[in-house]
């Protein structure tokens, strides 16, 4: 589960986050939704242990909220960079980051066969990653991401750049890891993704959280019919939205 | 396994894969044995000048201890960045000082093998060309090697990494590195030329003190073991201080990540 309270984050005098805050459920995927710029990242980043937010916390199964370095050890996480070592098979490549978190032979083995597994690239598992598409490079990026099996997983905009089928396979991996139990929070400003997938959808606009709740709720609450008219209500765009409404 | 034996195992498998750095840094390597070969076969050297020569192979000596892992330092530091592969790094749960501590001791691998071909390279010269130390000098030669090289080859992979990871690109890095590398080439050639500059305080500077020992053991000077392993001592503590600046760095990358 992760428990986001009130964070704040500046970079410079520009201001990142000014309070956001959002519950994600472990057995559930929570969306965060966002314009450019709007904090979802710098979200993704702090829960995943990459920033220390100024202020606000992020705790993960109800601790690791202050170390950034213990925070990683309970999340995977696939960011927006998603870069592989093109000389390594796509096997090494997953093992690496395996062997980082710890686990070495016969268990390393067993969880980086899972991992592969899991995202459906067993029969290129011995091939180097040089010259993979997008779609093969993003699901090596998720088999390592998710090869120490963690309870919690965090994705930056993970559906971007994929083919349909590439991008169905991935949504289907994830379904997958949610039946398991996994907490998975997923960031996107494909509304039709989040629609598709979410549980849970938060609402972020200026660096706060604006809404969330189930994507009926939210809804309802707004009193628009689709997700897209209540995202642009609740991010300011309320002529478009009614545009939309038609 | 420790994170930091982990990261290096990692390096040394990758880079061992990439033939075409193999292939340069072995080449860089060779350089200097060629150029001394090529020279030696000339008049210059008949006429008194295998001195010189043999003082130039110093200098090719120290840059070979900056040039094996230079390719591999690239890759490890402004490489991670540049391919999008630092950032999913620094989210696993190791510290940033075990991150550097095994892609230093990666380099240092490469430098160091990089030097010994350099040193075959040059054993094999004096066993084919006319040059050939003086005698008695083995000793203070052996000293050279592993109170002044080795040590030379750790620094060198430590500021490597150090300037590849405070490198934003990695085009800023490979300029970065040439530099760097320009370093023990500039200062060995100079003092080649003006050895008498110099003095005794400076076999405790990394680079000078090398090629002080190398000048001091080719005129059949005494060289004194403390001297030499002072100078040891004080390379290794530079390659600590620069290993633990990179650590810093790094540091600040996951920051500005």
């Amino acid at each position: 589960m992760v428990e986001v309270t009130d964070l704040h984050m500046h970079f410079g005098a520009v201001r990142a986050l000014g309070g956001v805050s959002f519950v994600a459920r472990d057995g559930a995927i929570t969306g965060l939704l966002g314009e450019n710029g709007a904090g979802k990242t710098t979200t993704l980043n702090i829960i995943s242990g990459l920033h220390q937010p100024m202020r606000g916390s992020a705790a993960l199964d109800g601790g690791a909220a202050g170390d950034p370095l213990e925070r990683r050890r309970y999340v995977g996480a696939l960011l927006d960079h998603k870069g592989l070592y093109p000389r390594l098979t796509a096997r090494e490549n997953v093992a690496y980051f395996g062997a980082l978190r710890g686990f070495s032979g016969t268990e390393l083995t067993r969880r980086v066969n899972r991992a592969l597994a899991t995202v459906g690239i067993e029969s290129l598992a011995e091939r180097r990653t040089h010259g993979f598409s997008q779609g093969e490079r993003m699901k090596v990026a998720l088999a390592r991401a998710i090869v120490h099996e963690p309870k919690n997983l965090i994705l930056d905009e993970p559906t971007n750049g994929l083919d349909v089928p590439s991008a169905r396979t991935f949504k289907a991996a994830l379904s997958r890891m949610r039946e398991l139990g996994v907490c998975i929070v997923f960031s996107s400003h494909l509304i039709h993704d989040v629609s598709a997938l979410c549980d849970t959808v938060v609402i972020i606009a200026r660096g706060r959280t604006v809404a969330q709740g189930e994507p009926a709720a939210v809804c309802r609450k707004t009193g628009c019919r689709t997700l897209e008219e209540a995202f642009m209500v609740l991010t300011g765009h309320e002529q478009e939205a009614s545009c939309l409404a038609g | 396994m420790s994170g930091w034996m982990t990261v290096a195992l990692k390096e040394i498998r990758d880079h061992g894969r990439d033939r075409r750095s193999l292939m340069s840094a072995a080449l860089y390597s060779f350089m200097g044995p060629a150029v001394i070969l090529l020279v030696a076969q000339s008049s210059a050297a008949n006429k008194g000048g295998a001195p010189l020569l043999l003082s130039m192979m110093s200098v090719f000596a120290l840059v070979s201890a900056f040039t094996g892992g230079m390719f591999l330092a690239l890759d490890a530091t402004a490489g991670e960045r540049d391919r999008g592969s630092l950032v999913p790094l620094l989210l696993n749960p190791i510290p940033s000082l075990q991150l550097v501590a095994g892609k230093w001791v990666a380099v240092a691998v490469f430098a160091v093998a990089g030097l010994a071909l350099n040193l075959v390279g040059f054993t094999a010269v004096f066993e084919w060309s006319r040059i050939t130390p003086p005698s008695g000098t083995t000793g203070p030669f052996a000293l050279w090697v592993v109170c002044g090289l080795l040590p030379l080859a750790l620094l060198g992979a430590a500021l490597h990494i150090l300037t590849g990871a405070a490198s934003r690109t990695l085009k800023d890095a490979q300029a970065r590195l040439s530099i760097v590398t320009l370093v023990p080439m500039m200062t060995g050639m100079f003092l080649v030329f003006f050895p008498d500059t110099i003095g005794r305080w400076w076999f405790a500077v990394p680079v000078i003190g090398q090629q002080a020992l190398f000048g001091e053991a080719l005129r059949g000077h005494t060289v004194s073991l403390l001297q030499a392993g002072v100078l040891a001592l004080l390379t290794l503590a530079a390659t600590a201080a620069v290993v633990l600046t990179a650590g810093g760095v790094m540091s600040r990358n996951e920051a500005a990540s």
